[in-house]
């Protein structure tokens, strides 16, 4: 997009629709009393300007006008008024952000030159910043690396943000919120996202040479999406720990598309799963936890008894616990590609096989 | 210079045979030495108008390499750590080498004597040591921007400035404190020369206005100042020695810093404004003839600025992690102060009210600053709101509005000054046409240069960006076309000024028929500004009436 059409950015939180009736109100004064004054400047500067014969040295001088007390007094009280009704309107937004609500879940920002790090209370982790000049390629597209805030639509959010260094602003205007972020003290505002989707976050407090590049993207997300991305994708999610442990493991040398010696396992969580000896069962965390731990109870139809059990020695219940949750969470061409990133056990066949997956 | 052929022109016999002459201002001395160890006040303010616009000068380039680099989202022209440098250059020199020394150096020392009715300032020594100091102050920072830049900001928040910039904080810094003894030193001068050099029949109620926002400006330099120097003092030793006193990992408050600079530097952008205001009031009731309207709310609106303005600094930490309650008294405070602000507009406009209004370049400055100062201020309230302002705090909004302010408020206020005084000044007079066409092309300029950040403000582009994200680019490029439209009205008006020393028309003593004091003296004025003590028998702005203050008629010469 070229141009911003709009006079405000998006308003993504409850806070922004508060501002925004705030600053059209202010502004509607404000331009009003401002377009008066003009007008008046205006029409005094062609009404009484100098013309020859009408308003000039050969007709009267000017009146001799001094001042009236009653038009200053007038001009005095009225903007000391309205711009008191400002103060107390700006006063009331002031008093909700600076005061949180107790219960909402807490999220710790750490601010450092030129990055920052958000840690969810599950756990998870994200690191926000580092952008390319252009805004082109956030690091956003590279898997796992987020580059972004993560937030559930409609649901309060409490930051509690400390600086590592020097002194950096953590700024969301589709929010219409900004605290500077101190080292050496926590500072804590907090948010109720109300729209779905993408918006800047920059640092306003100056930093130092890559301070326009400390900013990336705050996503709001409906629940579920969220839900999945808390779970399943972020740094510290128990789906992404999985992943990792699915790849140690050496699973993908067998399940990756390439691969005919085993199933896929994208979207089976809860799908009818065919096995050889004839029945049939449902594919749920405990189907997924014995397929691992004692994979030839369960051998799914079609395909052979190859896969070796993984006992406690190899993996603990807590690992597990994780892998299930990775694979339960896998989706449609999420599979993991068998890559030197995650090489394939010694002695595996690596020609690229031809055999289509059975139906 | 120029100032010779000048004197050429001036030696011609005019039309007072009969008195003896005195020599000019001008005439006293030709050697460079004349100037630069003169203790005149009208040398003195010269002095200070070729190193103040030396100094807009820089700035000026700054701010053009800024502009340009913004052309592009990823940043047309430099790399990141010069841009930061550059916009500190930007900042440095602009505030604390132009916008701060310049009314007060320049029209302040070169009029408060003569429009008091006094020889020269209470003390001529001080006036020219206020210079030099001014000088050392502006080679230290000019060293520190040579010799590696700075690249910290002009507002030099630590712990970034003593812990975490590698560049040459310290000498500007210095330059900074050392700049801001010459600030106090005019301060003083012009306070004692208001309360005690004024000419028989002076009294307060009769001084121009342009007076006493000099007085309440002088009041702030005093007052002010020696806080500023205290906390770049507290960064100076910081940073040098490792002592802890901003930095939290010392044990220090970075905050505190915060309180200490804004302490000077929020009054400090009325040190910047007030002078303008006061050379507003000279202007419009000349060139529509009229009384100003409400003297004295005028003359105690300048002073009331510069009282509460000394109690609004936190407004610039409403998100800096300062304690909730002195943000709600801050936001307050500053809702009284824009009160004054305000007075003046009404009474400016109220003056043009049935008045006899000729649009020659002052005035058209002088209407500018107007329309540009409104803008300005009514944005300042979205800032001094604590809703309003979480959102637009340290954002593009905040560098619109004091762009608005300083440069459509204090530059053009000073360009009208400038036009104003410059018969008086130097005795010729500029090109009519040329002058006019500028000051409608810088007006139009700055609104087409300033403006458009407002928008990118709301949409949140944080301030010192070299680059931002694409969809603000138009507005963006739509600023640097402005600054380039007030580029060029810059250099017609560096011309045309220049030009009138070398051949511009003879002005005579009271070229635009105004009734203050200093237009009943020659032009350029003798050494001791009148040939015998003036004095006074009415207020300034008499011109109904059409007589001066010395009680002649205003129209006669």
């Amino acid at each position: 997009m070229l141009l911003q059409t709009t006079i405000l950015p998006p308003a993504a939180s409850e806070m922004a629709y508060r501002w925004d009736l705030l600053f059209w109100s202010m502004t509607a004064i404000l331009v009003t009393s401002g377009l008066a004054v003009y007008a008046a400047m205006f029409y005094f500067c062609v009404r009484y300007r100098v013309q020859e014969g009408v308003n000039d040295h050969t007709t009267a001088p000017p009146p001799r006008i001094l001042g009236s007390h009653k038009l200053e007094l007038v001009w005095t009280i009225i903007p000391l008024l309205v711009f008191l009704s400002f103060f107390v309107g700006g006063a009331l937004i002031y008093d909700e952000v600076m005061h949180p609500p107790a219960d909402a879940p807490e999220i710790f920002v750490t601010g450092k030159r030129w990055m920052w790090r958000a840690q969810y209370p599950g756990g998870q982790r994200v690191i926000i910043g580092q952008n390319s000049l252009d805004y082109s390629d956030t690091l956003a597209n590279q898997g796992y690396f987020e580059g972004a805030l993560v937030l559930p639509v409609n649901q309060k959010v409490r930051l509690t943000l400390i600086s590592e260094d020097v002194i950096h602003d953590f700024a969301i205007p589709a929010f219409r919120s900004k605290i500077d972020v101190i080292p050496g003290r926590y500072v804590t505002t907090w948010y109720e996202p109300t729209q779905v989707g993408e918006y800047h976050l920059f640092c306003d407090q100056y930093c130092g040479t890559n301070h326009s590049l400390m900013v990336g993207k705050v996503r709001v997300l409906e629940r579920a999406e969220y839900e999945k991305w808390e779970n399943l994708e972020v740094e510290g999610s128990a789906g992404l720990e999985g992943r990792k442990l699915f790849q140690k493991l050496q699973c993908t040398g067998c399940h990756n598309v390439e691969s005919s010696k085993a199933p896929i396992l994208e979207g089976m969580y809860l799908q009818r799963r065919e096995l050889n000896n004839g029945k049939t069962v449902i594919a749920d965390e405990a189907y997924i936890r014995n397929s691992i731990r004692n994979p030839r109870l369960q051998v799914r139809a079609g395909w052979q008894a190859i896969m070796p059990a993984y006992g406690h020695d190899q993996v603990s219940e807590e690992e597990l616990v994780k892998v299930v949750a990775y694979i339960k969470g896998l989706s449609r061409g999420k599979s993991l590609i068998r890559t030197d990133a995650t090489p394939a056990p010694i002695g595996a066949k690596t020609e690229v096989p031809t055999a289509p997956e059975p139906k | 210079m120029s100032v010779a052929s000048v004197n050429e022109l001036r030696a011609v016999p005019d039309e007072s045979p009969k008195e003896v002459r005195h020599k000019s201002y001008l005439e006293e001395g030709y050697s460079i030495w004349s100037w630069l160890f003169t203790v005149d006040h009208k040398r003195i303010g010269v002095l200070y108008l070729v190193t103040v616009f030396g100094f807009f000068l820089v700035g000026g380039i700054a701010a053009g390499l800024i502009r340009l680099n913004l052309l592009s989202p990823s940043g047309a022209i430099l790399d990141n750590d010069t841009y930061n440098k550059v916009f500190t250059a930007h900042g440095v020199v602009m505030l604390f080498f132009f916008l701060i020394p310049s009314i007060p150096g320049i029209l302040g020392n070169f009029f408060v004597p003569i429009m008091v009715g006094a020889k020269d300032m209470a003390f001529p020594k001080l006036n020219i040591a206020s210079w030099y100091v001014w000088m050392i102050g502006a080679a230290f920072a000019v060293w520190g921007l040579l010799i590696g830049g700075i690249d910290t900001g002009w507002t030099l928040y630590p712990p970034y400035s003593t812990r975490s910039s590698s560049a040459s904080v310290l000498p500007g810094a210095l330059g900074v404190f050392i700049s801001g003894f010459s600030s106090i030193m005019t301060g003083l001068n012009i306070i004692v020369t208001i309360h005690k050099m004024r000419a028989p029949g002076m009294t307060f109620g009769r001084l121009p206005l342009f007076i006493w926002a000099m007085y309440a400006t002088s009041l702030i330099q005093l007052l002010g100042t020696p806080v500023v120097a205290m906390a770049v003092l507290l960064m100076i030793i910081e940073r040098a020695t490792g002592l802890g006193i901003f930095d939290p990992t010392m044990g220090g408050d970075p905050v505190l810093f915060q309180h200490l600079f804004w302490f000077y530097s929020h009054p400090a952008v009325y040190i910047m404004i007030l002078p303008g205001m006061g050379v507003i009031n000279e202007v419009i009731t000349c060139f529509s003839r009229k009384n100003i309207f409400g003297y004295k709310a005028v003359a105690w609106s300048s002073v009331g600025i510069a009282v509460v303005g000394f109690l609004v600094w936190a407004h610039h930490m409403f998100v800096a992690g300062i304690s909730y309650y002195a943000a709600l008294l801050f936001s307050f405070l500053s809702m009284l102060v824009a009160v004054p602000s305000a007075i003046k507009m009404f009474n400016w406009t109220a003056t043009l009210y049935r008045g006899k209004i000729t649009f020659e370049a002052p005035m058209i400055f002088a209407l500018g600053f107007m329309v540009l100062f409104t803008v300005g201020g009514l944005t300042g309230l979205y800032l001094a709101t604590l809703g309003t302002d979480i959102h637009l705090h340290d954002t593009y909004f905040v560098v619109a509005h004091f762009h608005f302010v300083m440069v459509g408020g204090m530059v053009v206020g000073l360009l009208a000054g400038i036009h104003f005084y410059w018969p008086k000044m130097f005795g010729v007079m500029y090109s009519d046409f040329w002058s006019r066409f500028a000051a409608v092309l810088i007006i139009v300029g700055y609104a087409l240069t300033f403006a458009p950040q407002f928008y990118l403000g709301l949409h949140g582009m944080p301030r010192r960006y070299p680059n931002y994200p694409p969809e603000m680019r138009v507005f963006n490029v739509a600023s640097t076309a402005g600054y380039f439209v007030q580029g060029v009205g810059f250099i017609m008006v560096a011309t045309y000024l220049i030009l009138s020393l070398i051949n511009g028309k003879r002005a005579g003593r009271n070229p635009w028929k105004a009734t203050g004091i200093e237009w009943a003296t020659e032009s350029p004025p003798v050494l001791h500004n009148f040939e015998k003590t003036p004095v006074v028998v009415c207020g300034p702005y008499e011109y109904p009436l059409n007589v001066m203050q010395t009680g002649e008629k205003a129209d006669v010469r």
